[in-house]
């Protein structure tokens, strides 16, 4: 296990990122163009914007899973090469698989790091436990609902204990009583933890009442952060009764104000 | 999985089956008994079950089911393991796949019967020619399915199990051969349905045992009674082969959730 990283080192840094994608019709688009980010060790940052600004790709460079054209990601001071190994990425898809039990998904980050098997087994069950799916060990994904399958993929994030967890919208699926149970077990989670969240979503309500930080991306092409807004509510917090805080309107009016501009700038623009 | 909770339909509906049966039966066995139909082109069911039962009471059908059961296993083994060794090798090398597309597009476009008499002289009378025939045909639809199973992966539980620490022979091993599986298990009663036309057709067009064999020396001899008594063995045999197949399918695909299709059957 690592020692945690101390307070105030930055966990990530994007410097001048650009990414973009060829275009069916042989064009090239720009998804994202001359972007800084900085997410502190341990800070829960969460990153709002118009659909189709982008989002994703940002967390994917972040990931490693795609290459900046232009530009450099730092992990912890370092240049990441290839794959983030000190992160985890939450999609907002279902990604189980699902010949596997749920005891199975989560296990395999610690099958993958050859953990002898009775031992991930153990460490598996009690990750289910913790995110409350006792007694769920041996059903199959089709068998679970659709929050207990993003519980499961929760589980199977963090049995690998990263420093990093990468989450791109993934609750976006879900009704809301059940959302706001997973924000509250995904809050108390890290305040156990501390781990460093980057958080998509496109829903700032869900962004202010989760993050330390919204940073708000512009509409693309070429999409970068246009704004920053700390959040200062008091933690640990109930993402239901954060709402009823008057601190949360406020800051809610402040951040809508430019993110509407950015939505209605990507709504006009959409083919 | 099965609607087993409405036993009272499902014998209504078995009733309902054995009564056609018996229905299209009889109405033969009559036909010919009255003389509507004419024996000797048409037989009659009572000497069809008669010559069956006579095949099965002296012994002399075991060996060829037994050879055709041979043939058909080993043409569904070879040419499984090839269908999916070469949709893995086209799946993950697009190169490979580029080149080699109109070949394979050919090869499959091709009717397979007219192989049938090169492997006999290939391999001669014996099963090998069978074999060899019906692995052609079951390796396409392995192949396929294999190449297609392996293409379909979700990119995103690609990345998630890469994001999780997977080495890439963990992704083989883990979420692409499963994967593929899948696809295979989908295909199962196709290709053993195609091993068993292999190994019978293979019998009828040039052999000395096996169902196909038997059922051309009846008619070579205008043997109608052994035509249809041939044919009554063979659809025993694919009846039991399907029945181990789908038990097969069933233990392997427990995770999957029930189809709707498979519901309303």
């Amino acid at each position: 296990m690592r020692l945690a990283s101390p307070p105030g080192t930055c966990a990530v840094r994007l410097q001048g990122c650009r990414r973009s994608f060829r275009t069916p019709d042989g064009g090239v688009y720009v998804a994202l163009d001359r972007v800084d980010l900085e997410v502190r060790a341990g800070e829960f940052v969460a990153l709002v914007g118009p659909t189709g600004c982008g989002k994703s790709t940002l967390l994917n460079l972040v990931a490693g899973l795609l290459q900046p054209d232009a530009g450099r990601v730092e992990v912890f001071g370092a240049p990441l090469e290839g794959i983030n190994r000190r992160a985890s990425y939450l999609f907002q898809q279902d990604v189980l698989l699902p010949w596997k039990t749920a005891e199975e998904n989560v296990m395999l980050g610690l099958v993958f790091r050859r953990v002898r098997r009775e031992e991930a087994r153990r460490q598996a069950r009690a990750w289910l436990e913790r995110v409350g799916l006792r007694g769920f060990e041996n059903r199959y994904p089709h068998q679970l609902s659709g929050g207990m399958r993003k519980r499961v993929a929760l589980a199977q994030n963090l049995i690998v204990n990263p420093e990093i967890l990468l989450m791109d919208e993934p609750f976006a699926a879900l009704d809301v009583q059940t959302r706001q149970l997973m924000e509250n077990d995904l809050l108390r989670i890290w305040q156990e933890e501390r781990k460093t969240v980057l958080f998509v979503t496109h829903d700032l309500e869900e962004a202010i009442a989760l993050s330390d930080r919204v940073v708000v991306l512009s509409a693309g092409p070429a999409a970068r952060p246009v704004g920053e807004f700390p959040v200062e509510l008091p933690r640990p917090r109930d993402v239901t009764e954060v709402r009823l805080d008057p601190a949360f309107g406020e800051l809610f009016r402040r951040i809508w104000e430019l993110l509407r501009g950015e939505v209605l700038r990507a709504f006009r623009l959409a083919p | 999985m099965r609607s087993g909770s409405l036993p009272d339909a499902r014998w209504g509906l078995r009733a309902t089956q054995a009564a056609v049966f018996v229905l299209l039966v009889g109405a033969w066995e009559v036909a010919s008994r009255l003389r509507w139909l004419d024996p000797f082109f048409f037989s009659r069911p009572s000497s069809v079950a008669e010559r069956v039962a006579r095949w099965f009471a002296s012994g002399e059908v075991y060996g060829h089911i037994y050879v055709t059961s041979l043939e058909t296993l080993l043409a569904f083994l070879v040419g499984s393991l090839l269908g999916v060794v070469v949709g893995f090798a086209f799946a993950l090398s697009p190169a490979l796949s580029r080149v080699f597309d109109p070949y394979v597009k050919v090869a499959n476009a091709m009717p397979r019967i007219v192989l049938a008499p090169i492997f006999t002289l290939w391999f001669g009378l014996g099963i090998l020619s069978k074999v060899a025939f019906g692995v052609t045909l079951v390796f396409f639809v392995v192949f396929f399915n294999t190449y297609q199973g392996v293409r379909e992966v979700d990119r995103n539980v690609l990345n998630n199990a890469r994001m999780l620490g997977a080495t890439d022979r963990d992704l083989l091993r883990h979420v692409l051969l499963p994967s593929a599986l899948v696809w295979i298990l989908s295909s199962l009663h196709t290709s053993v349905g195609l091993a068993l036309v292999g190994a019978v057709v293979g019998e009828y067009l040039g052999s000395a045992r096996g169902l196909g064999y038997l059922i051309h020396q009846a008619e070579a001899l205008f043997d109608t009674t052994g035509v249809f008594a041939g044919l009554v063995v063979l659809a025993g045999f694919v009846l039991v082969v399907d029945l181990l197949v789908t038990s097969v399918e069933r233990q392997l695909l427990r995770w999957k959730p029930p189809s709707h299709v498979e519901e309303a059957l």
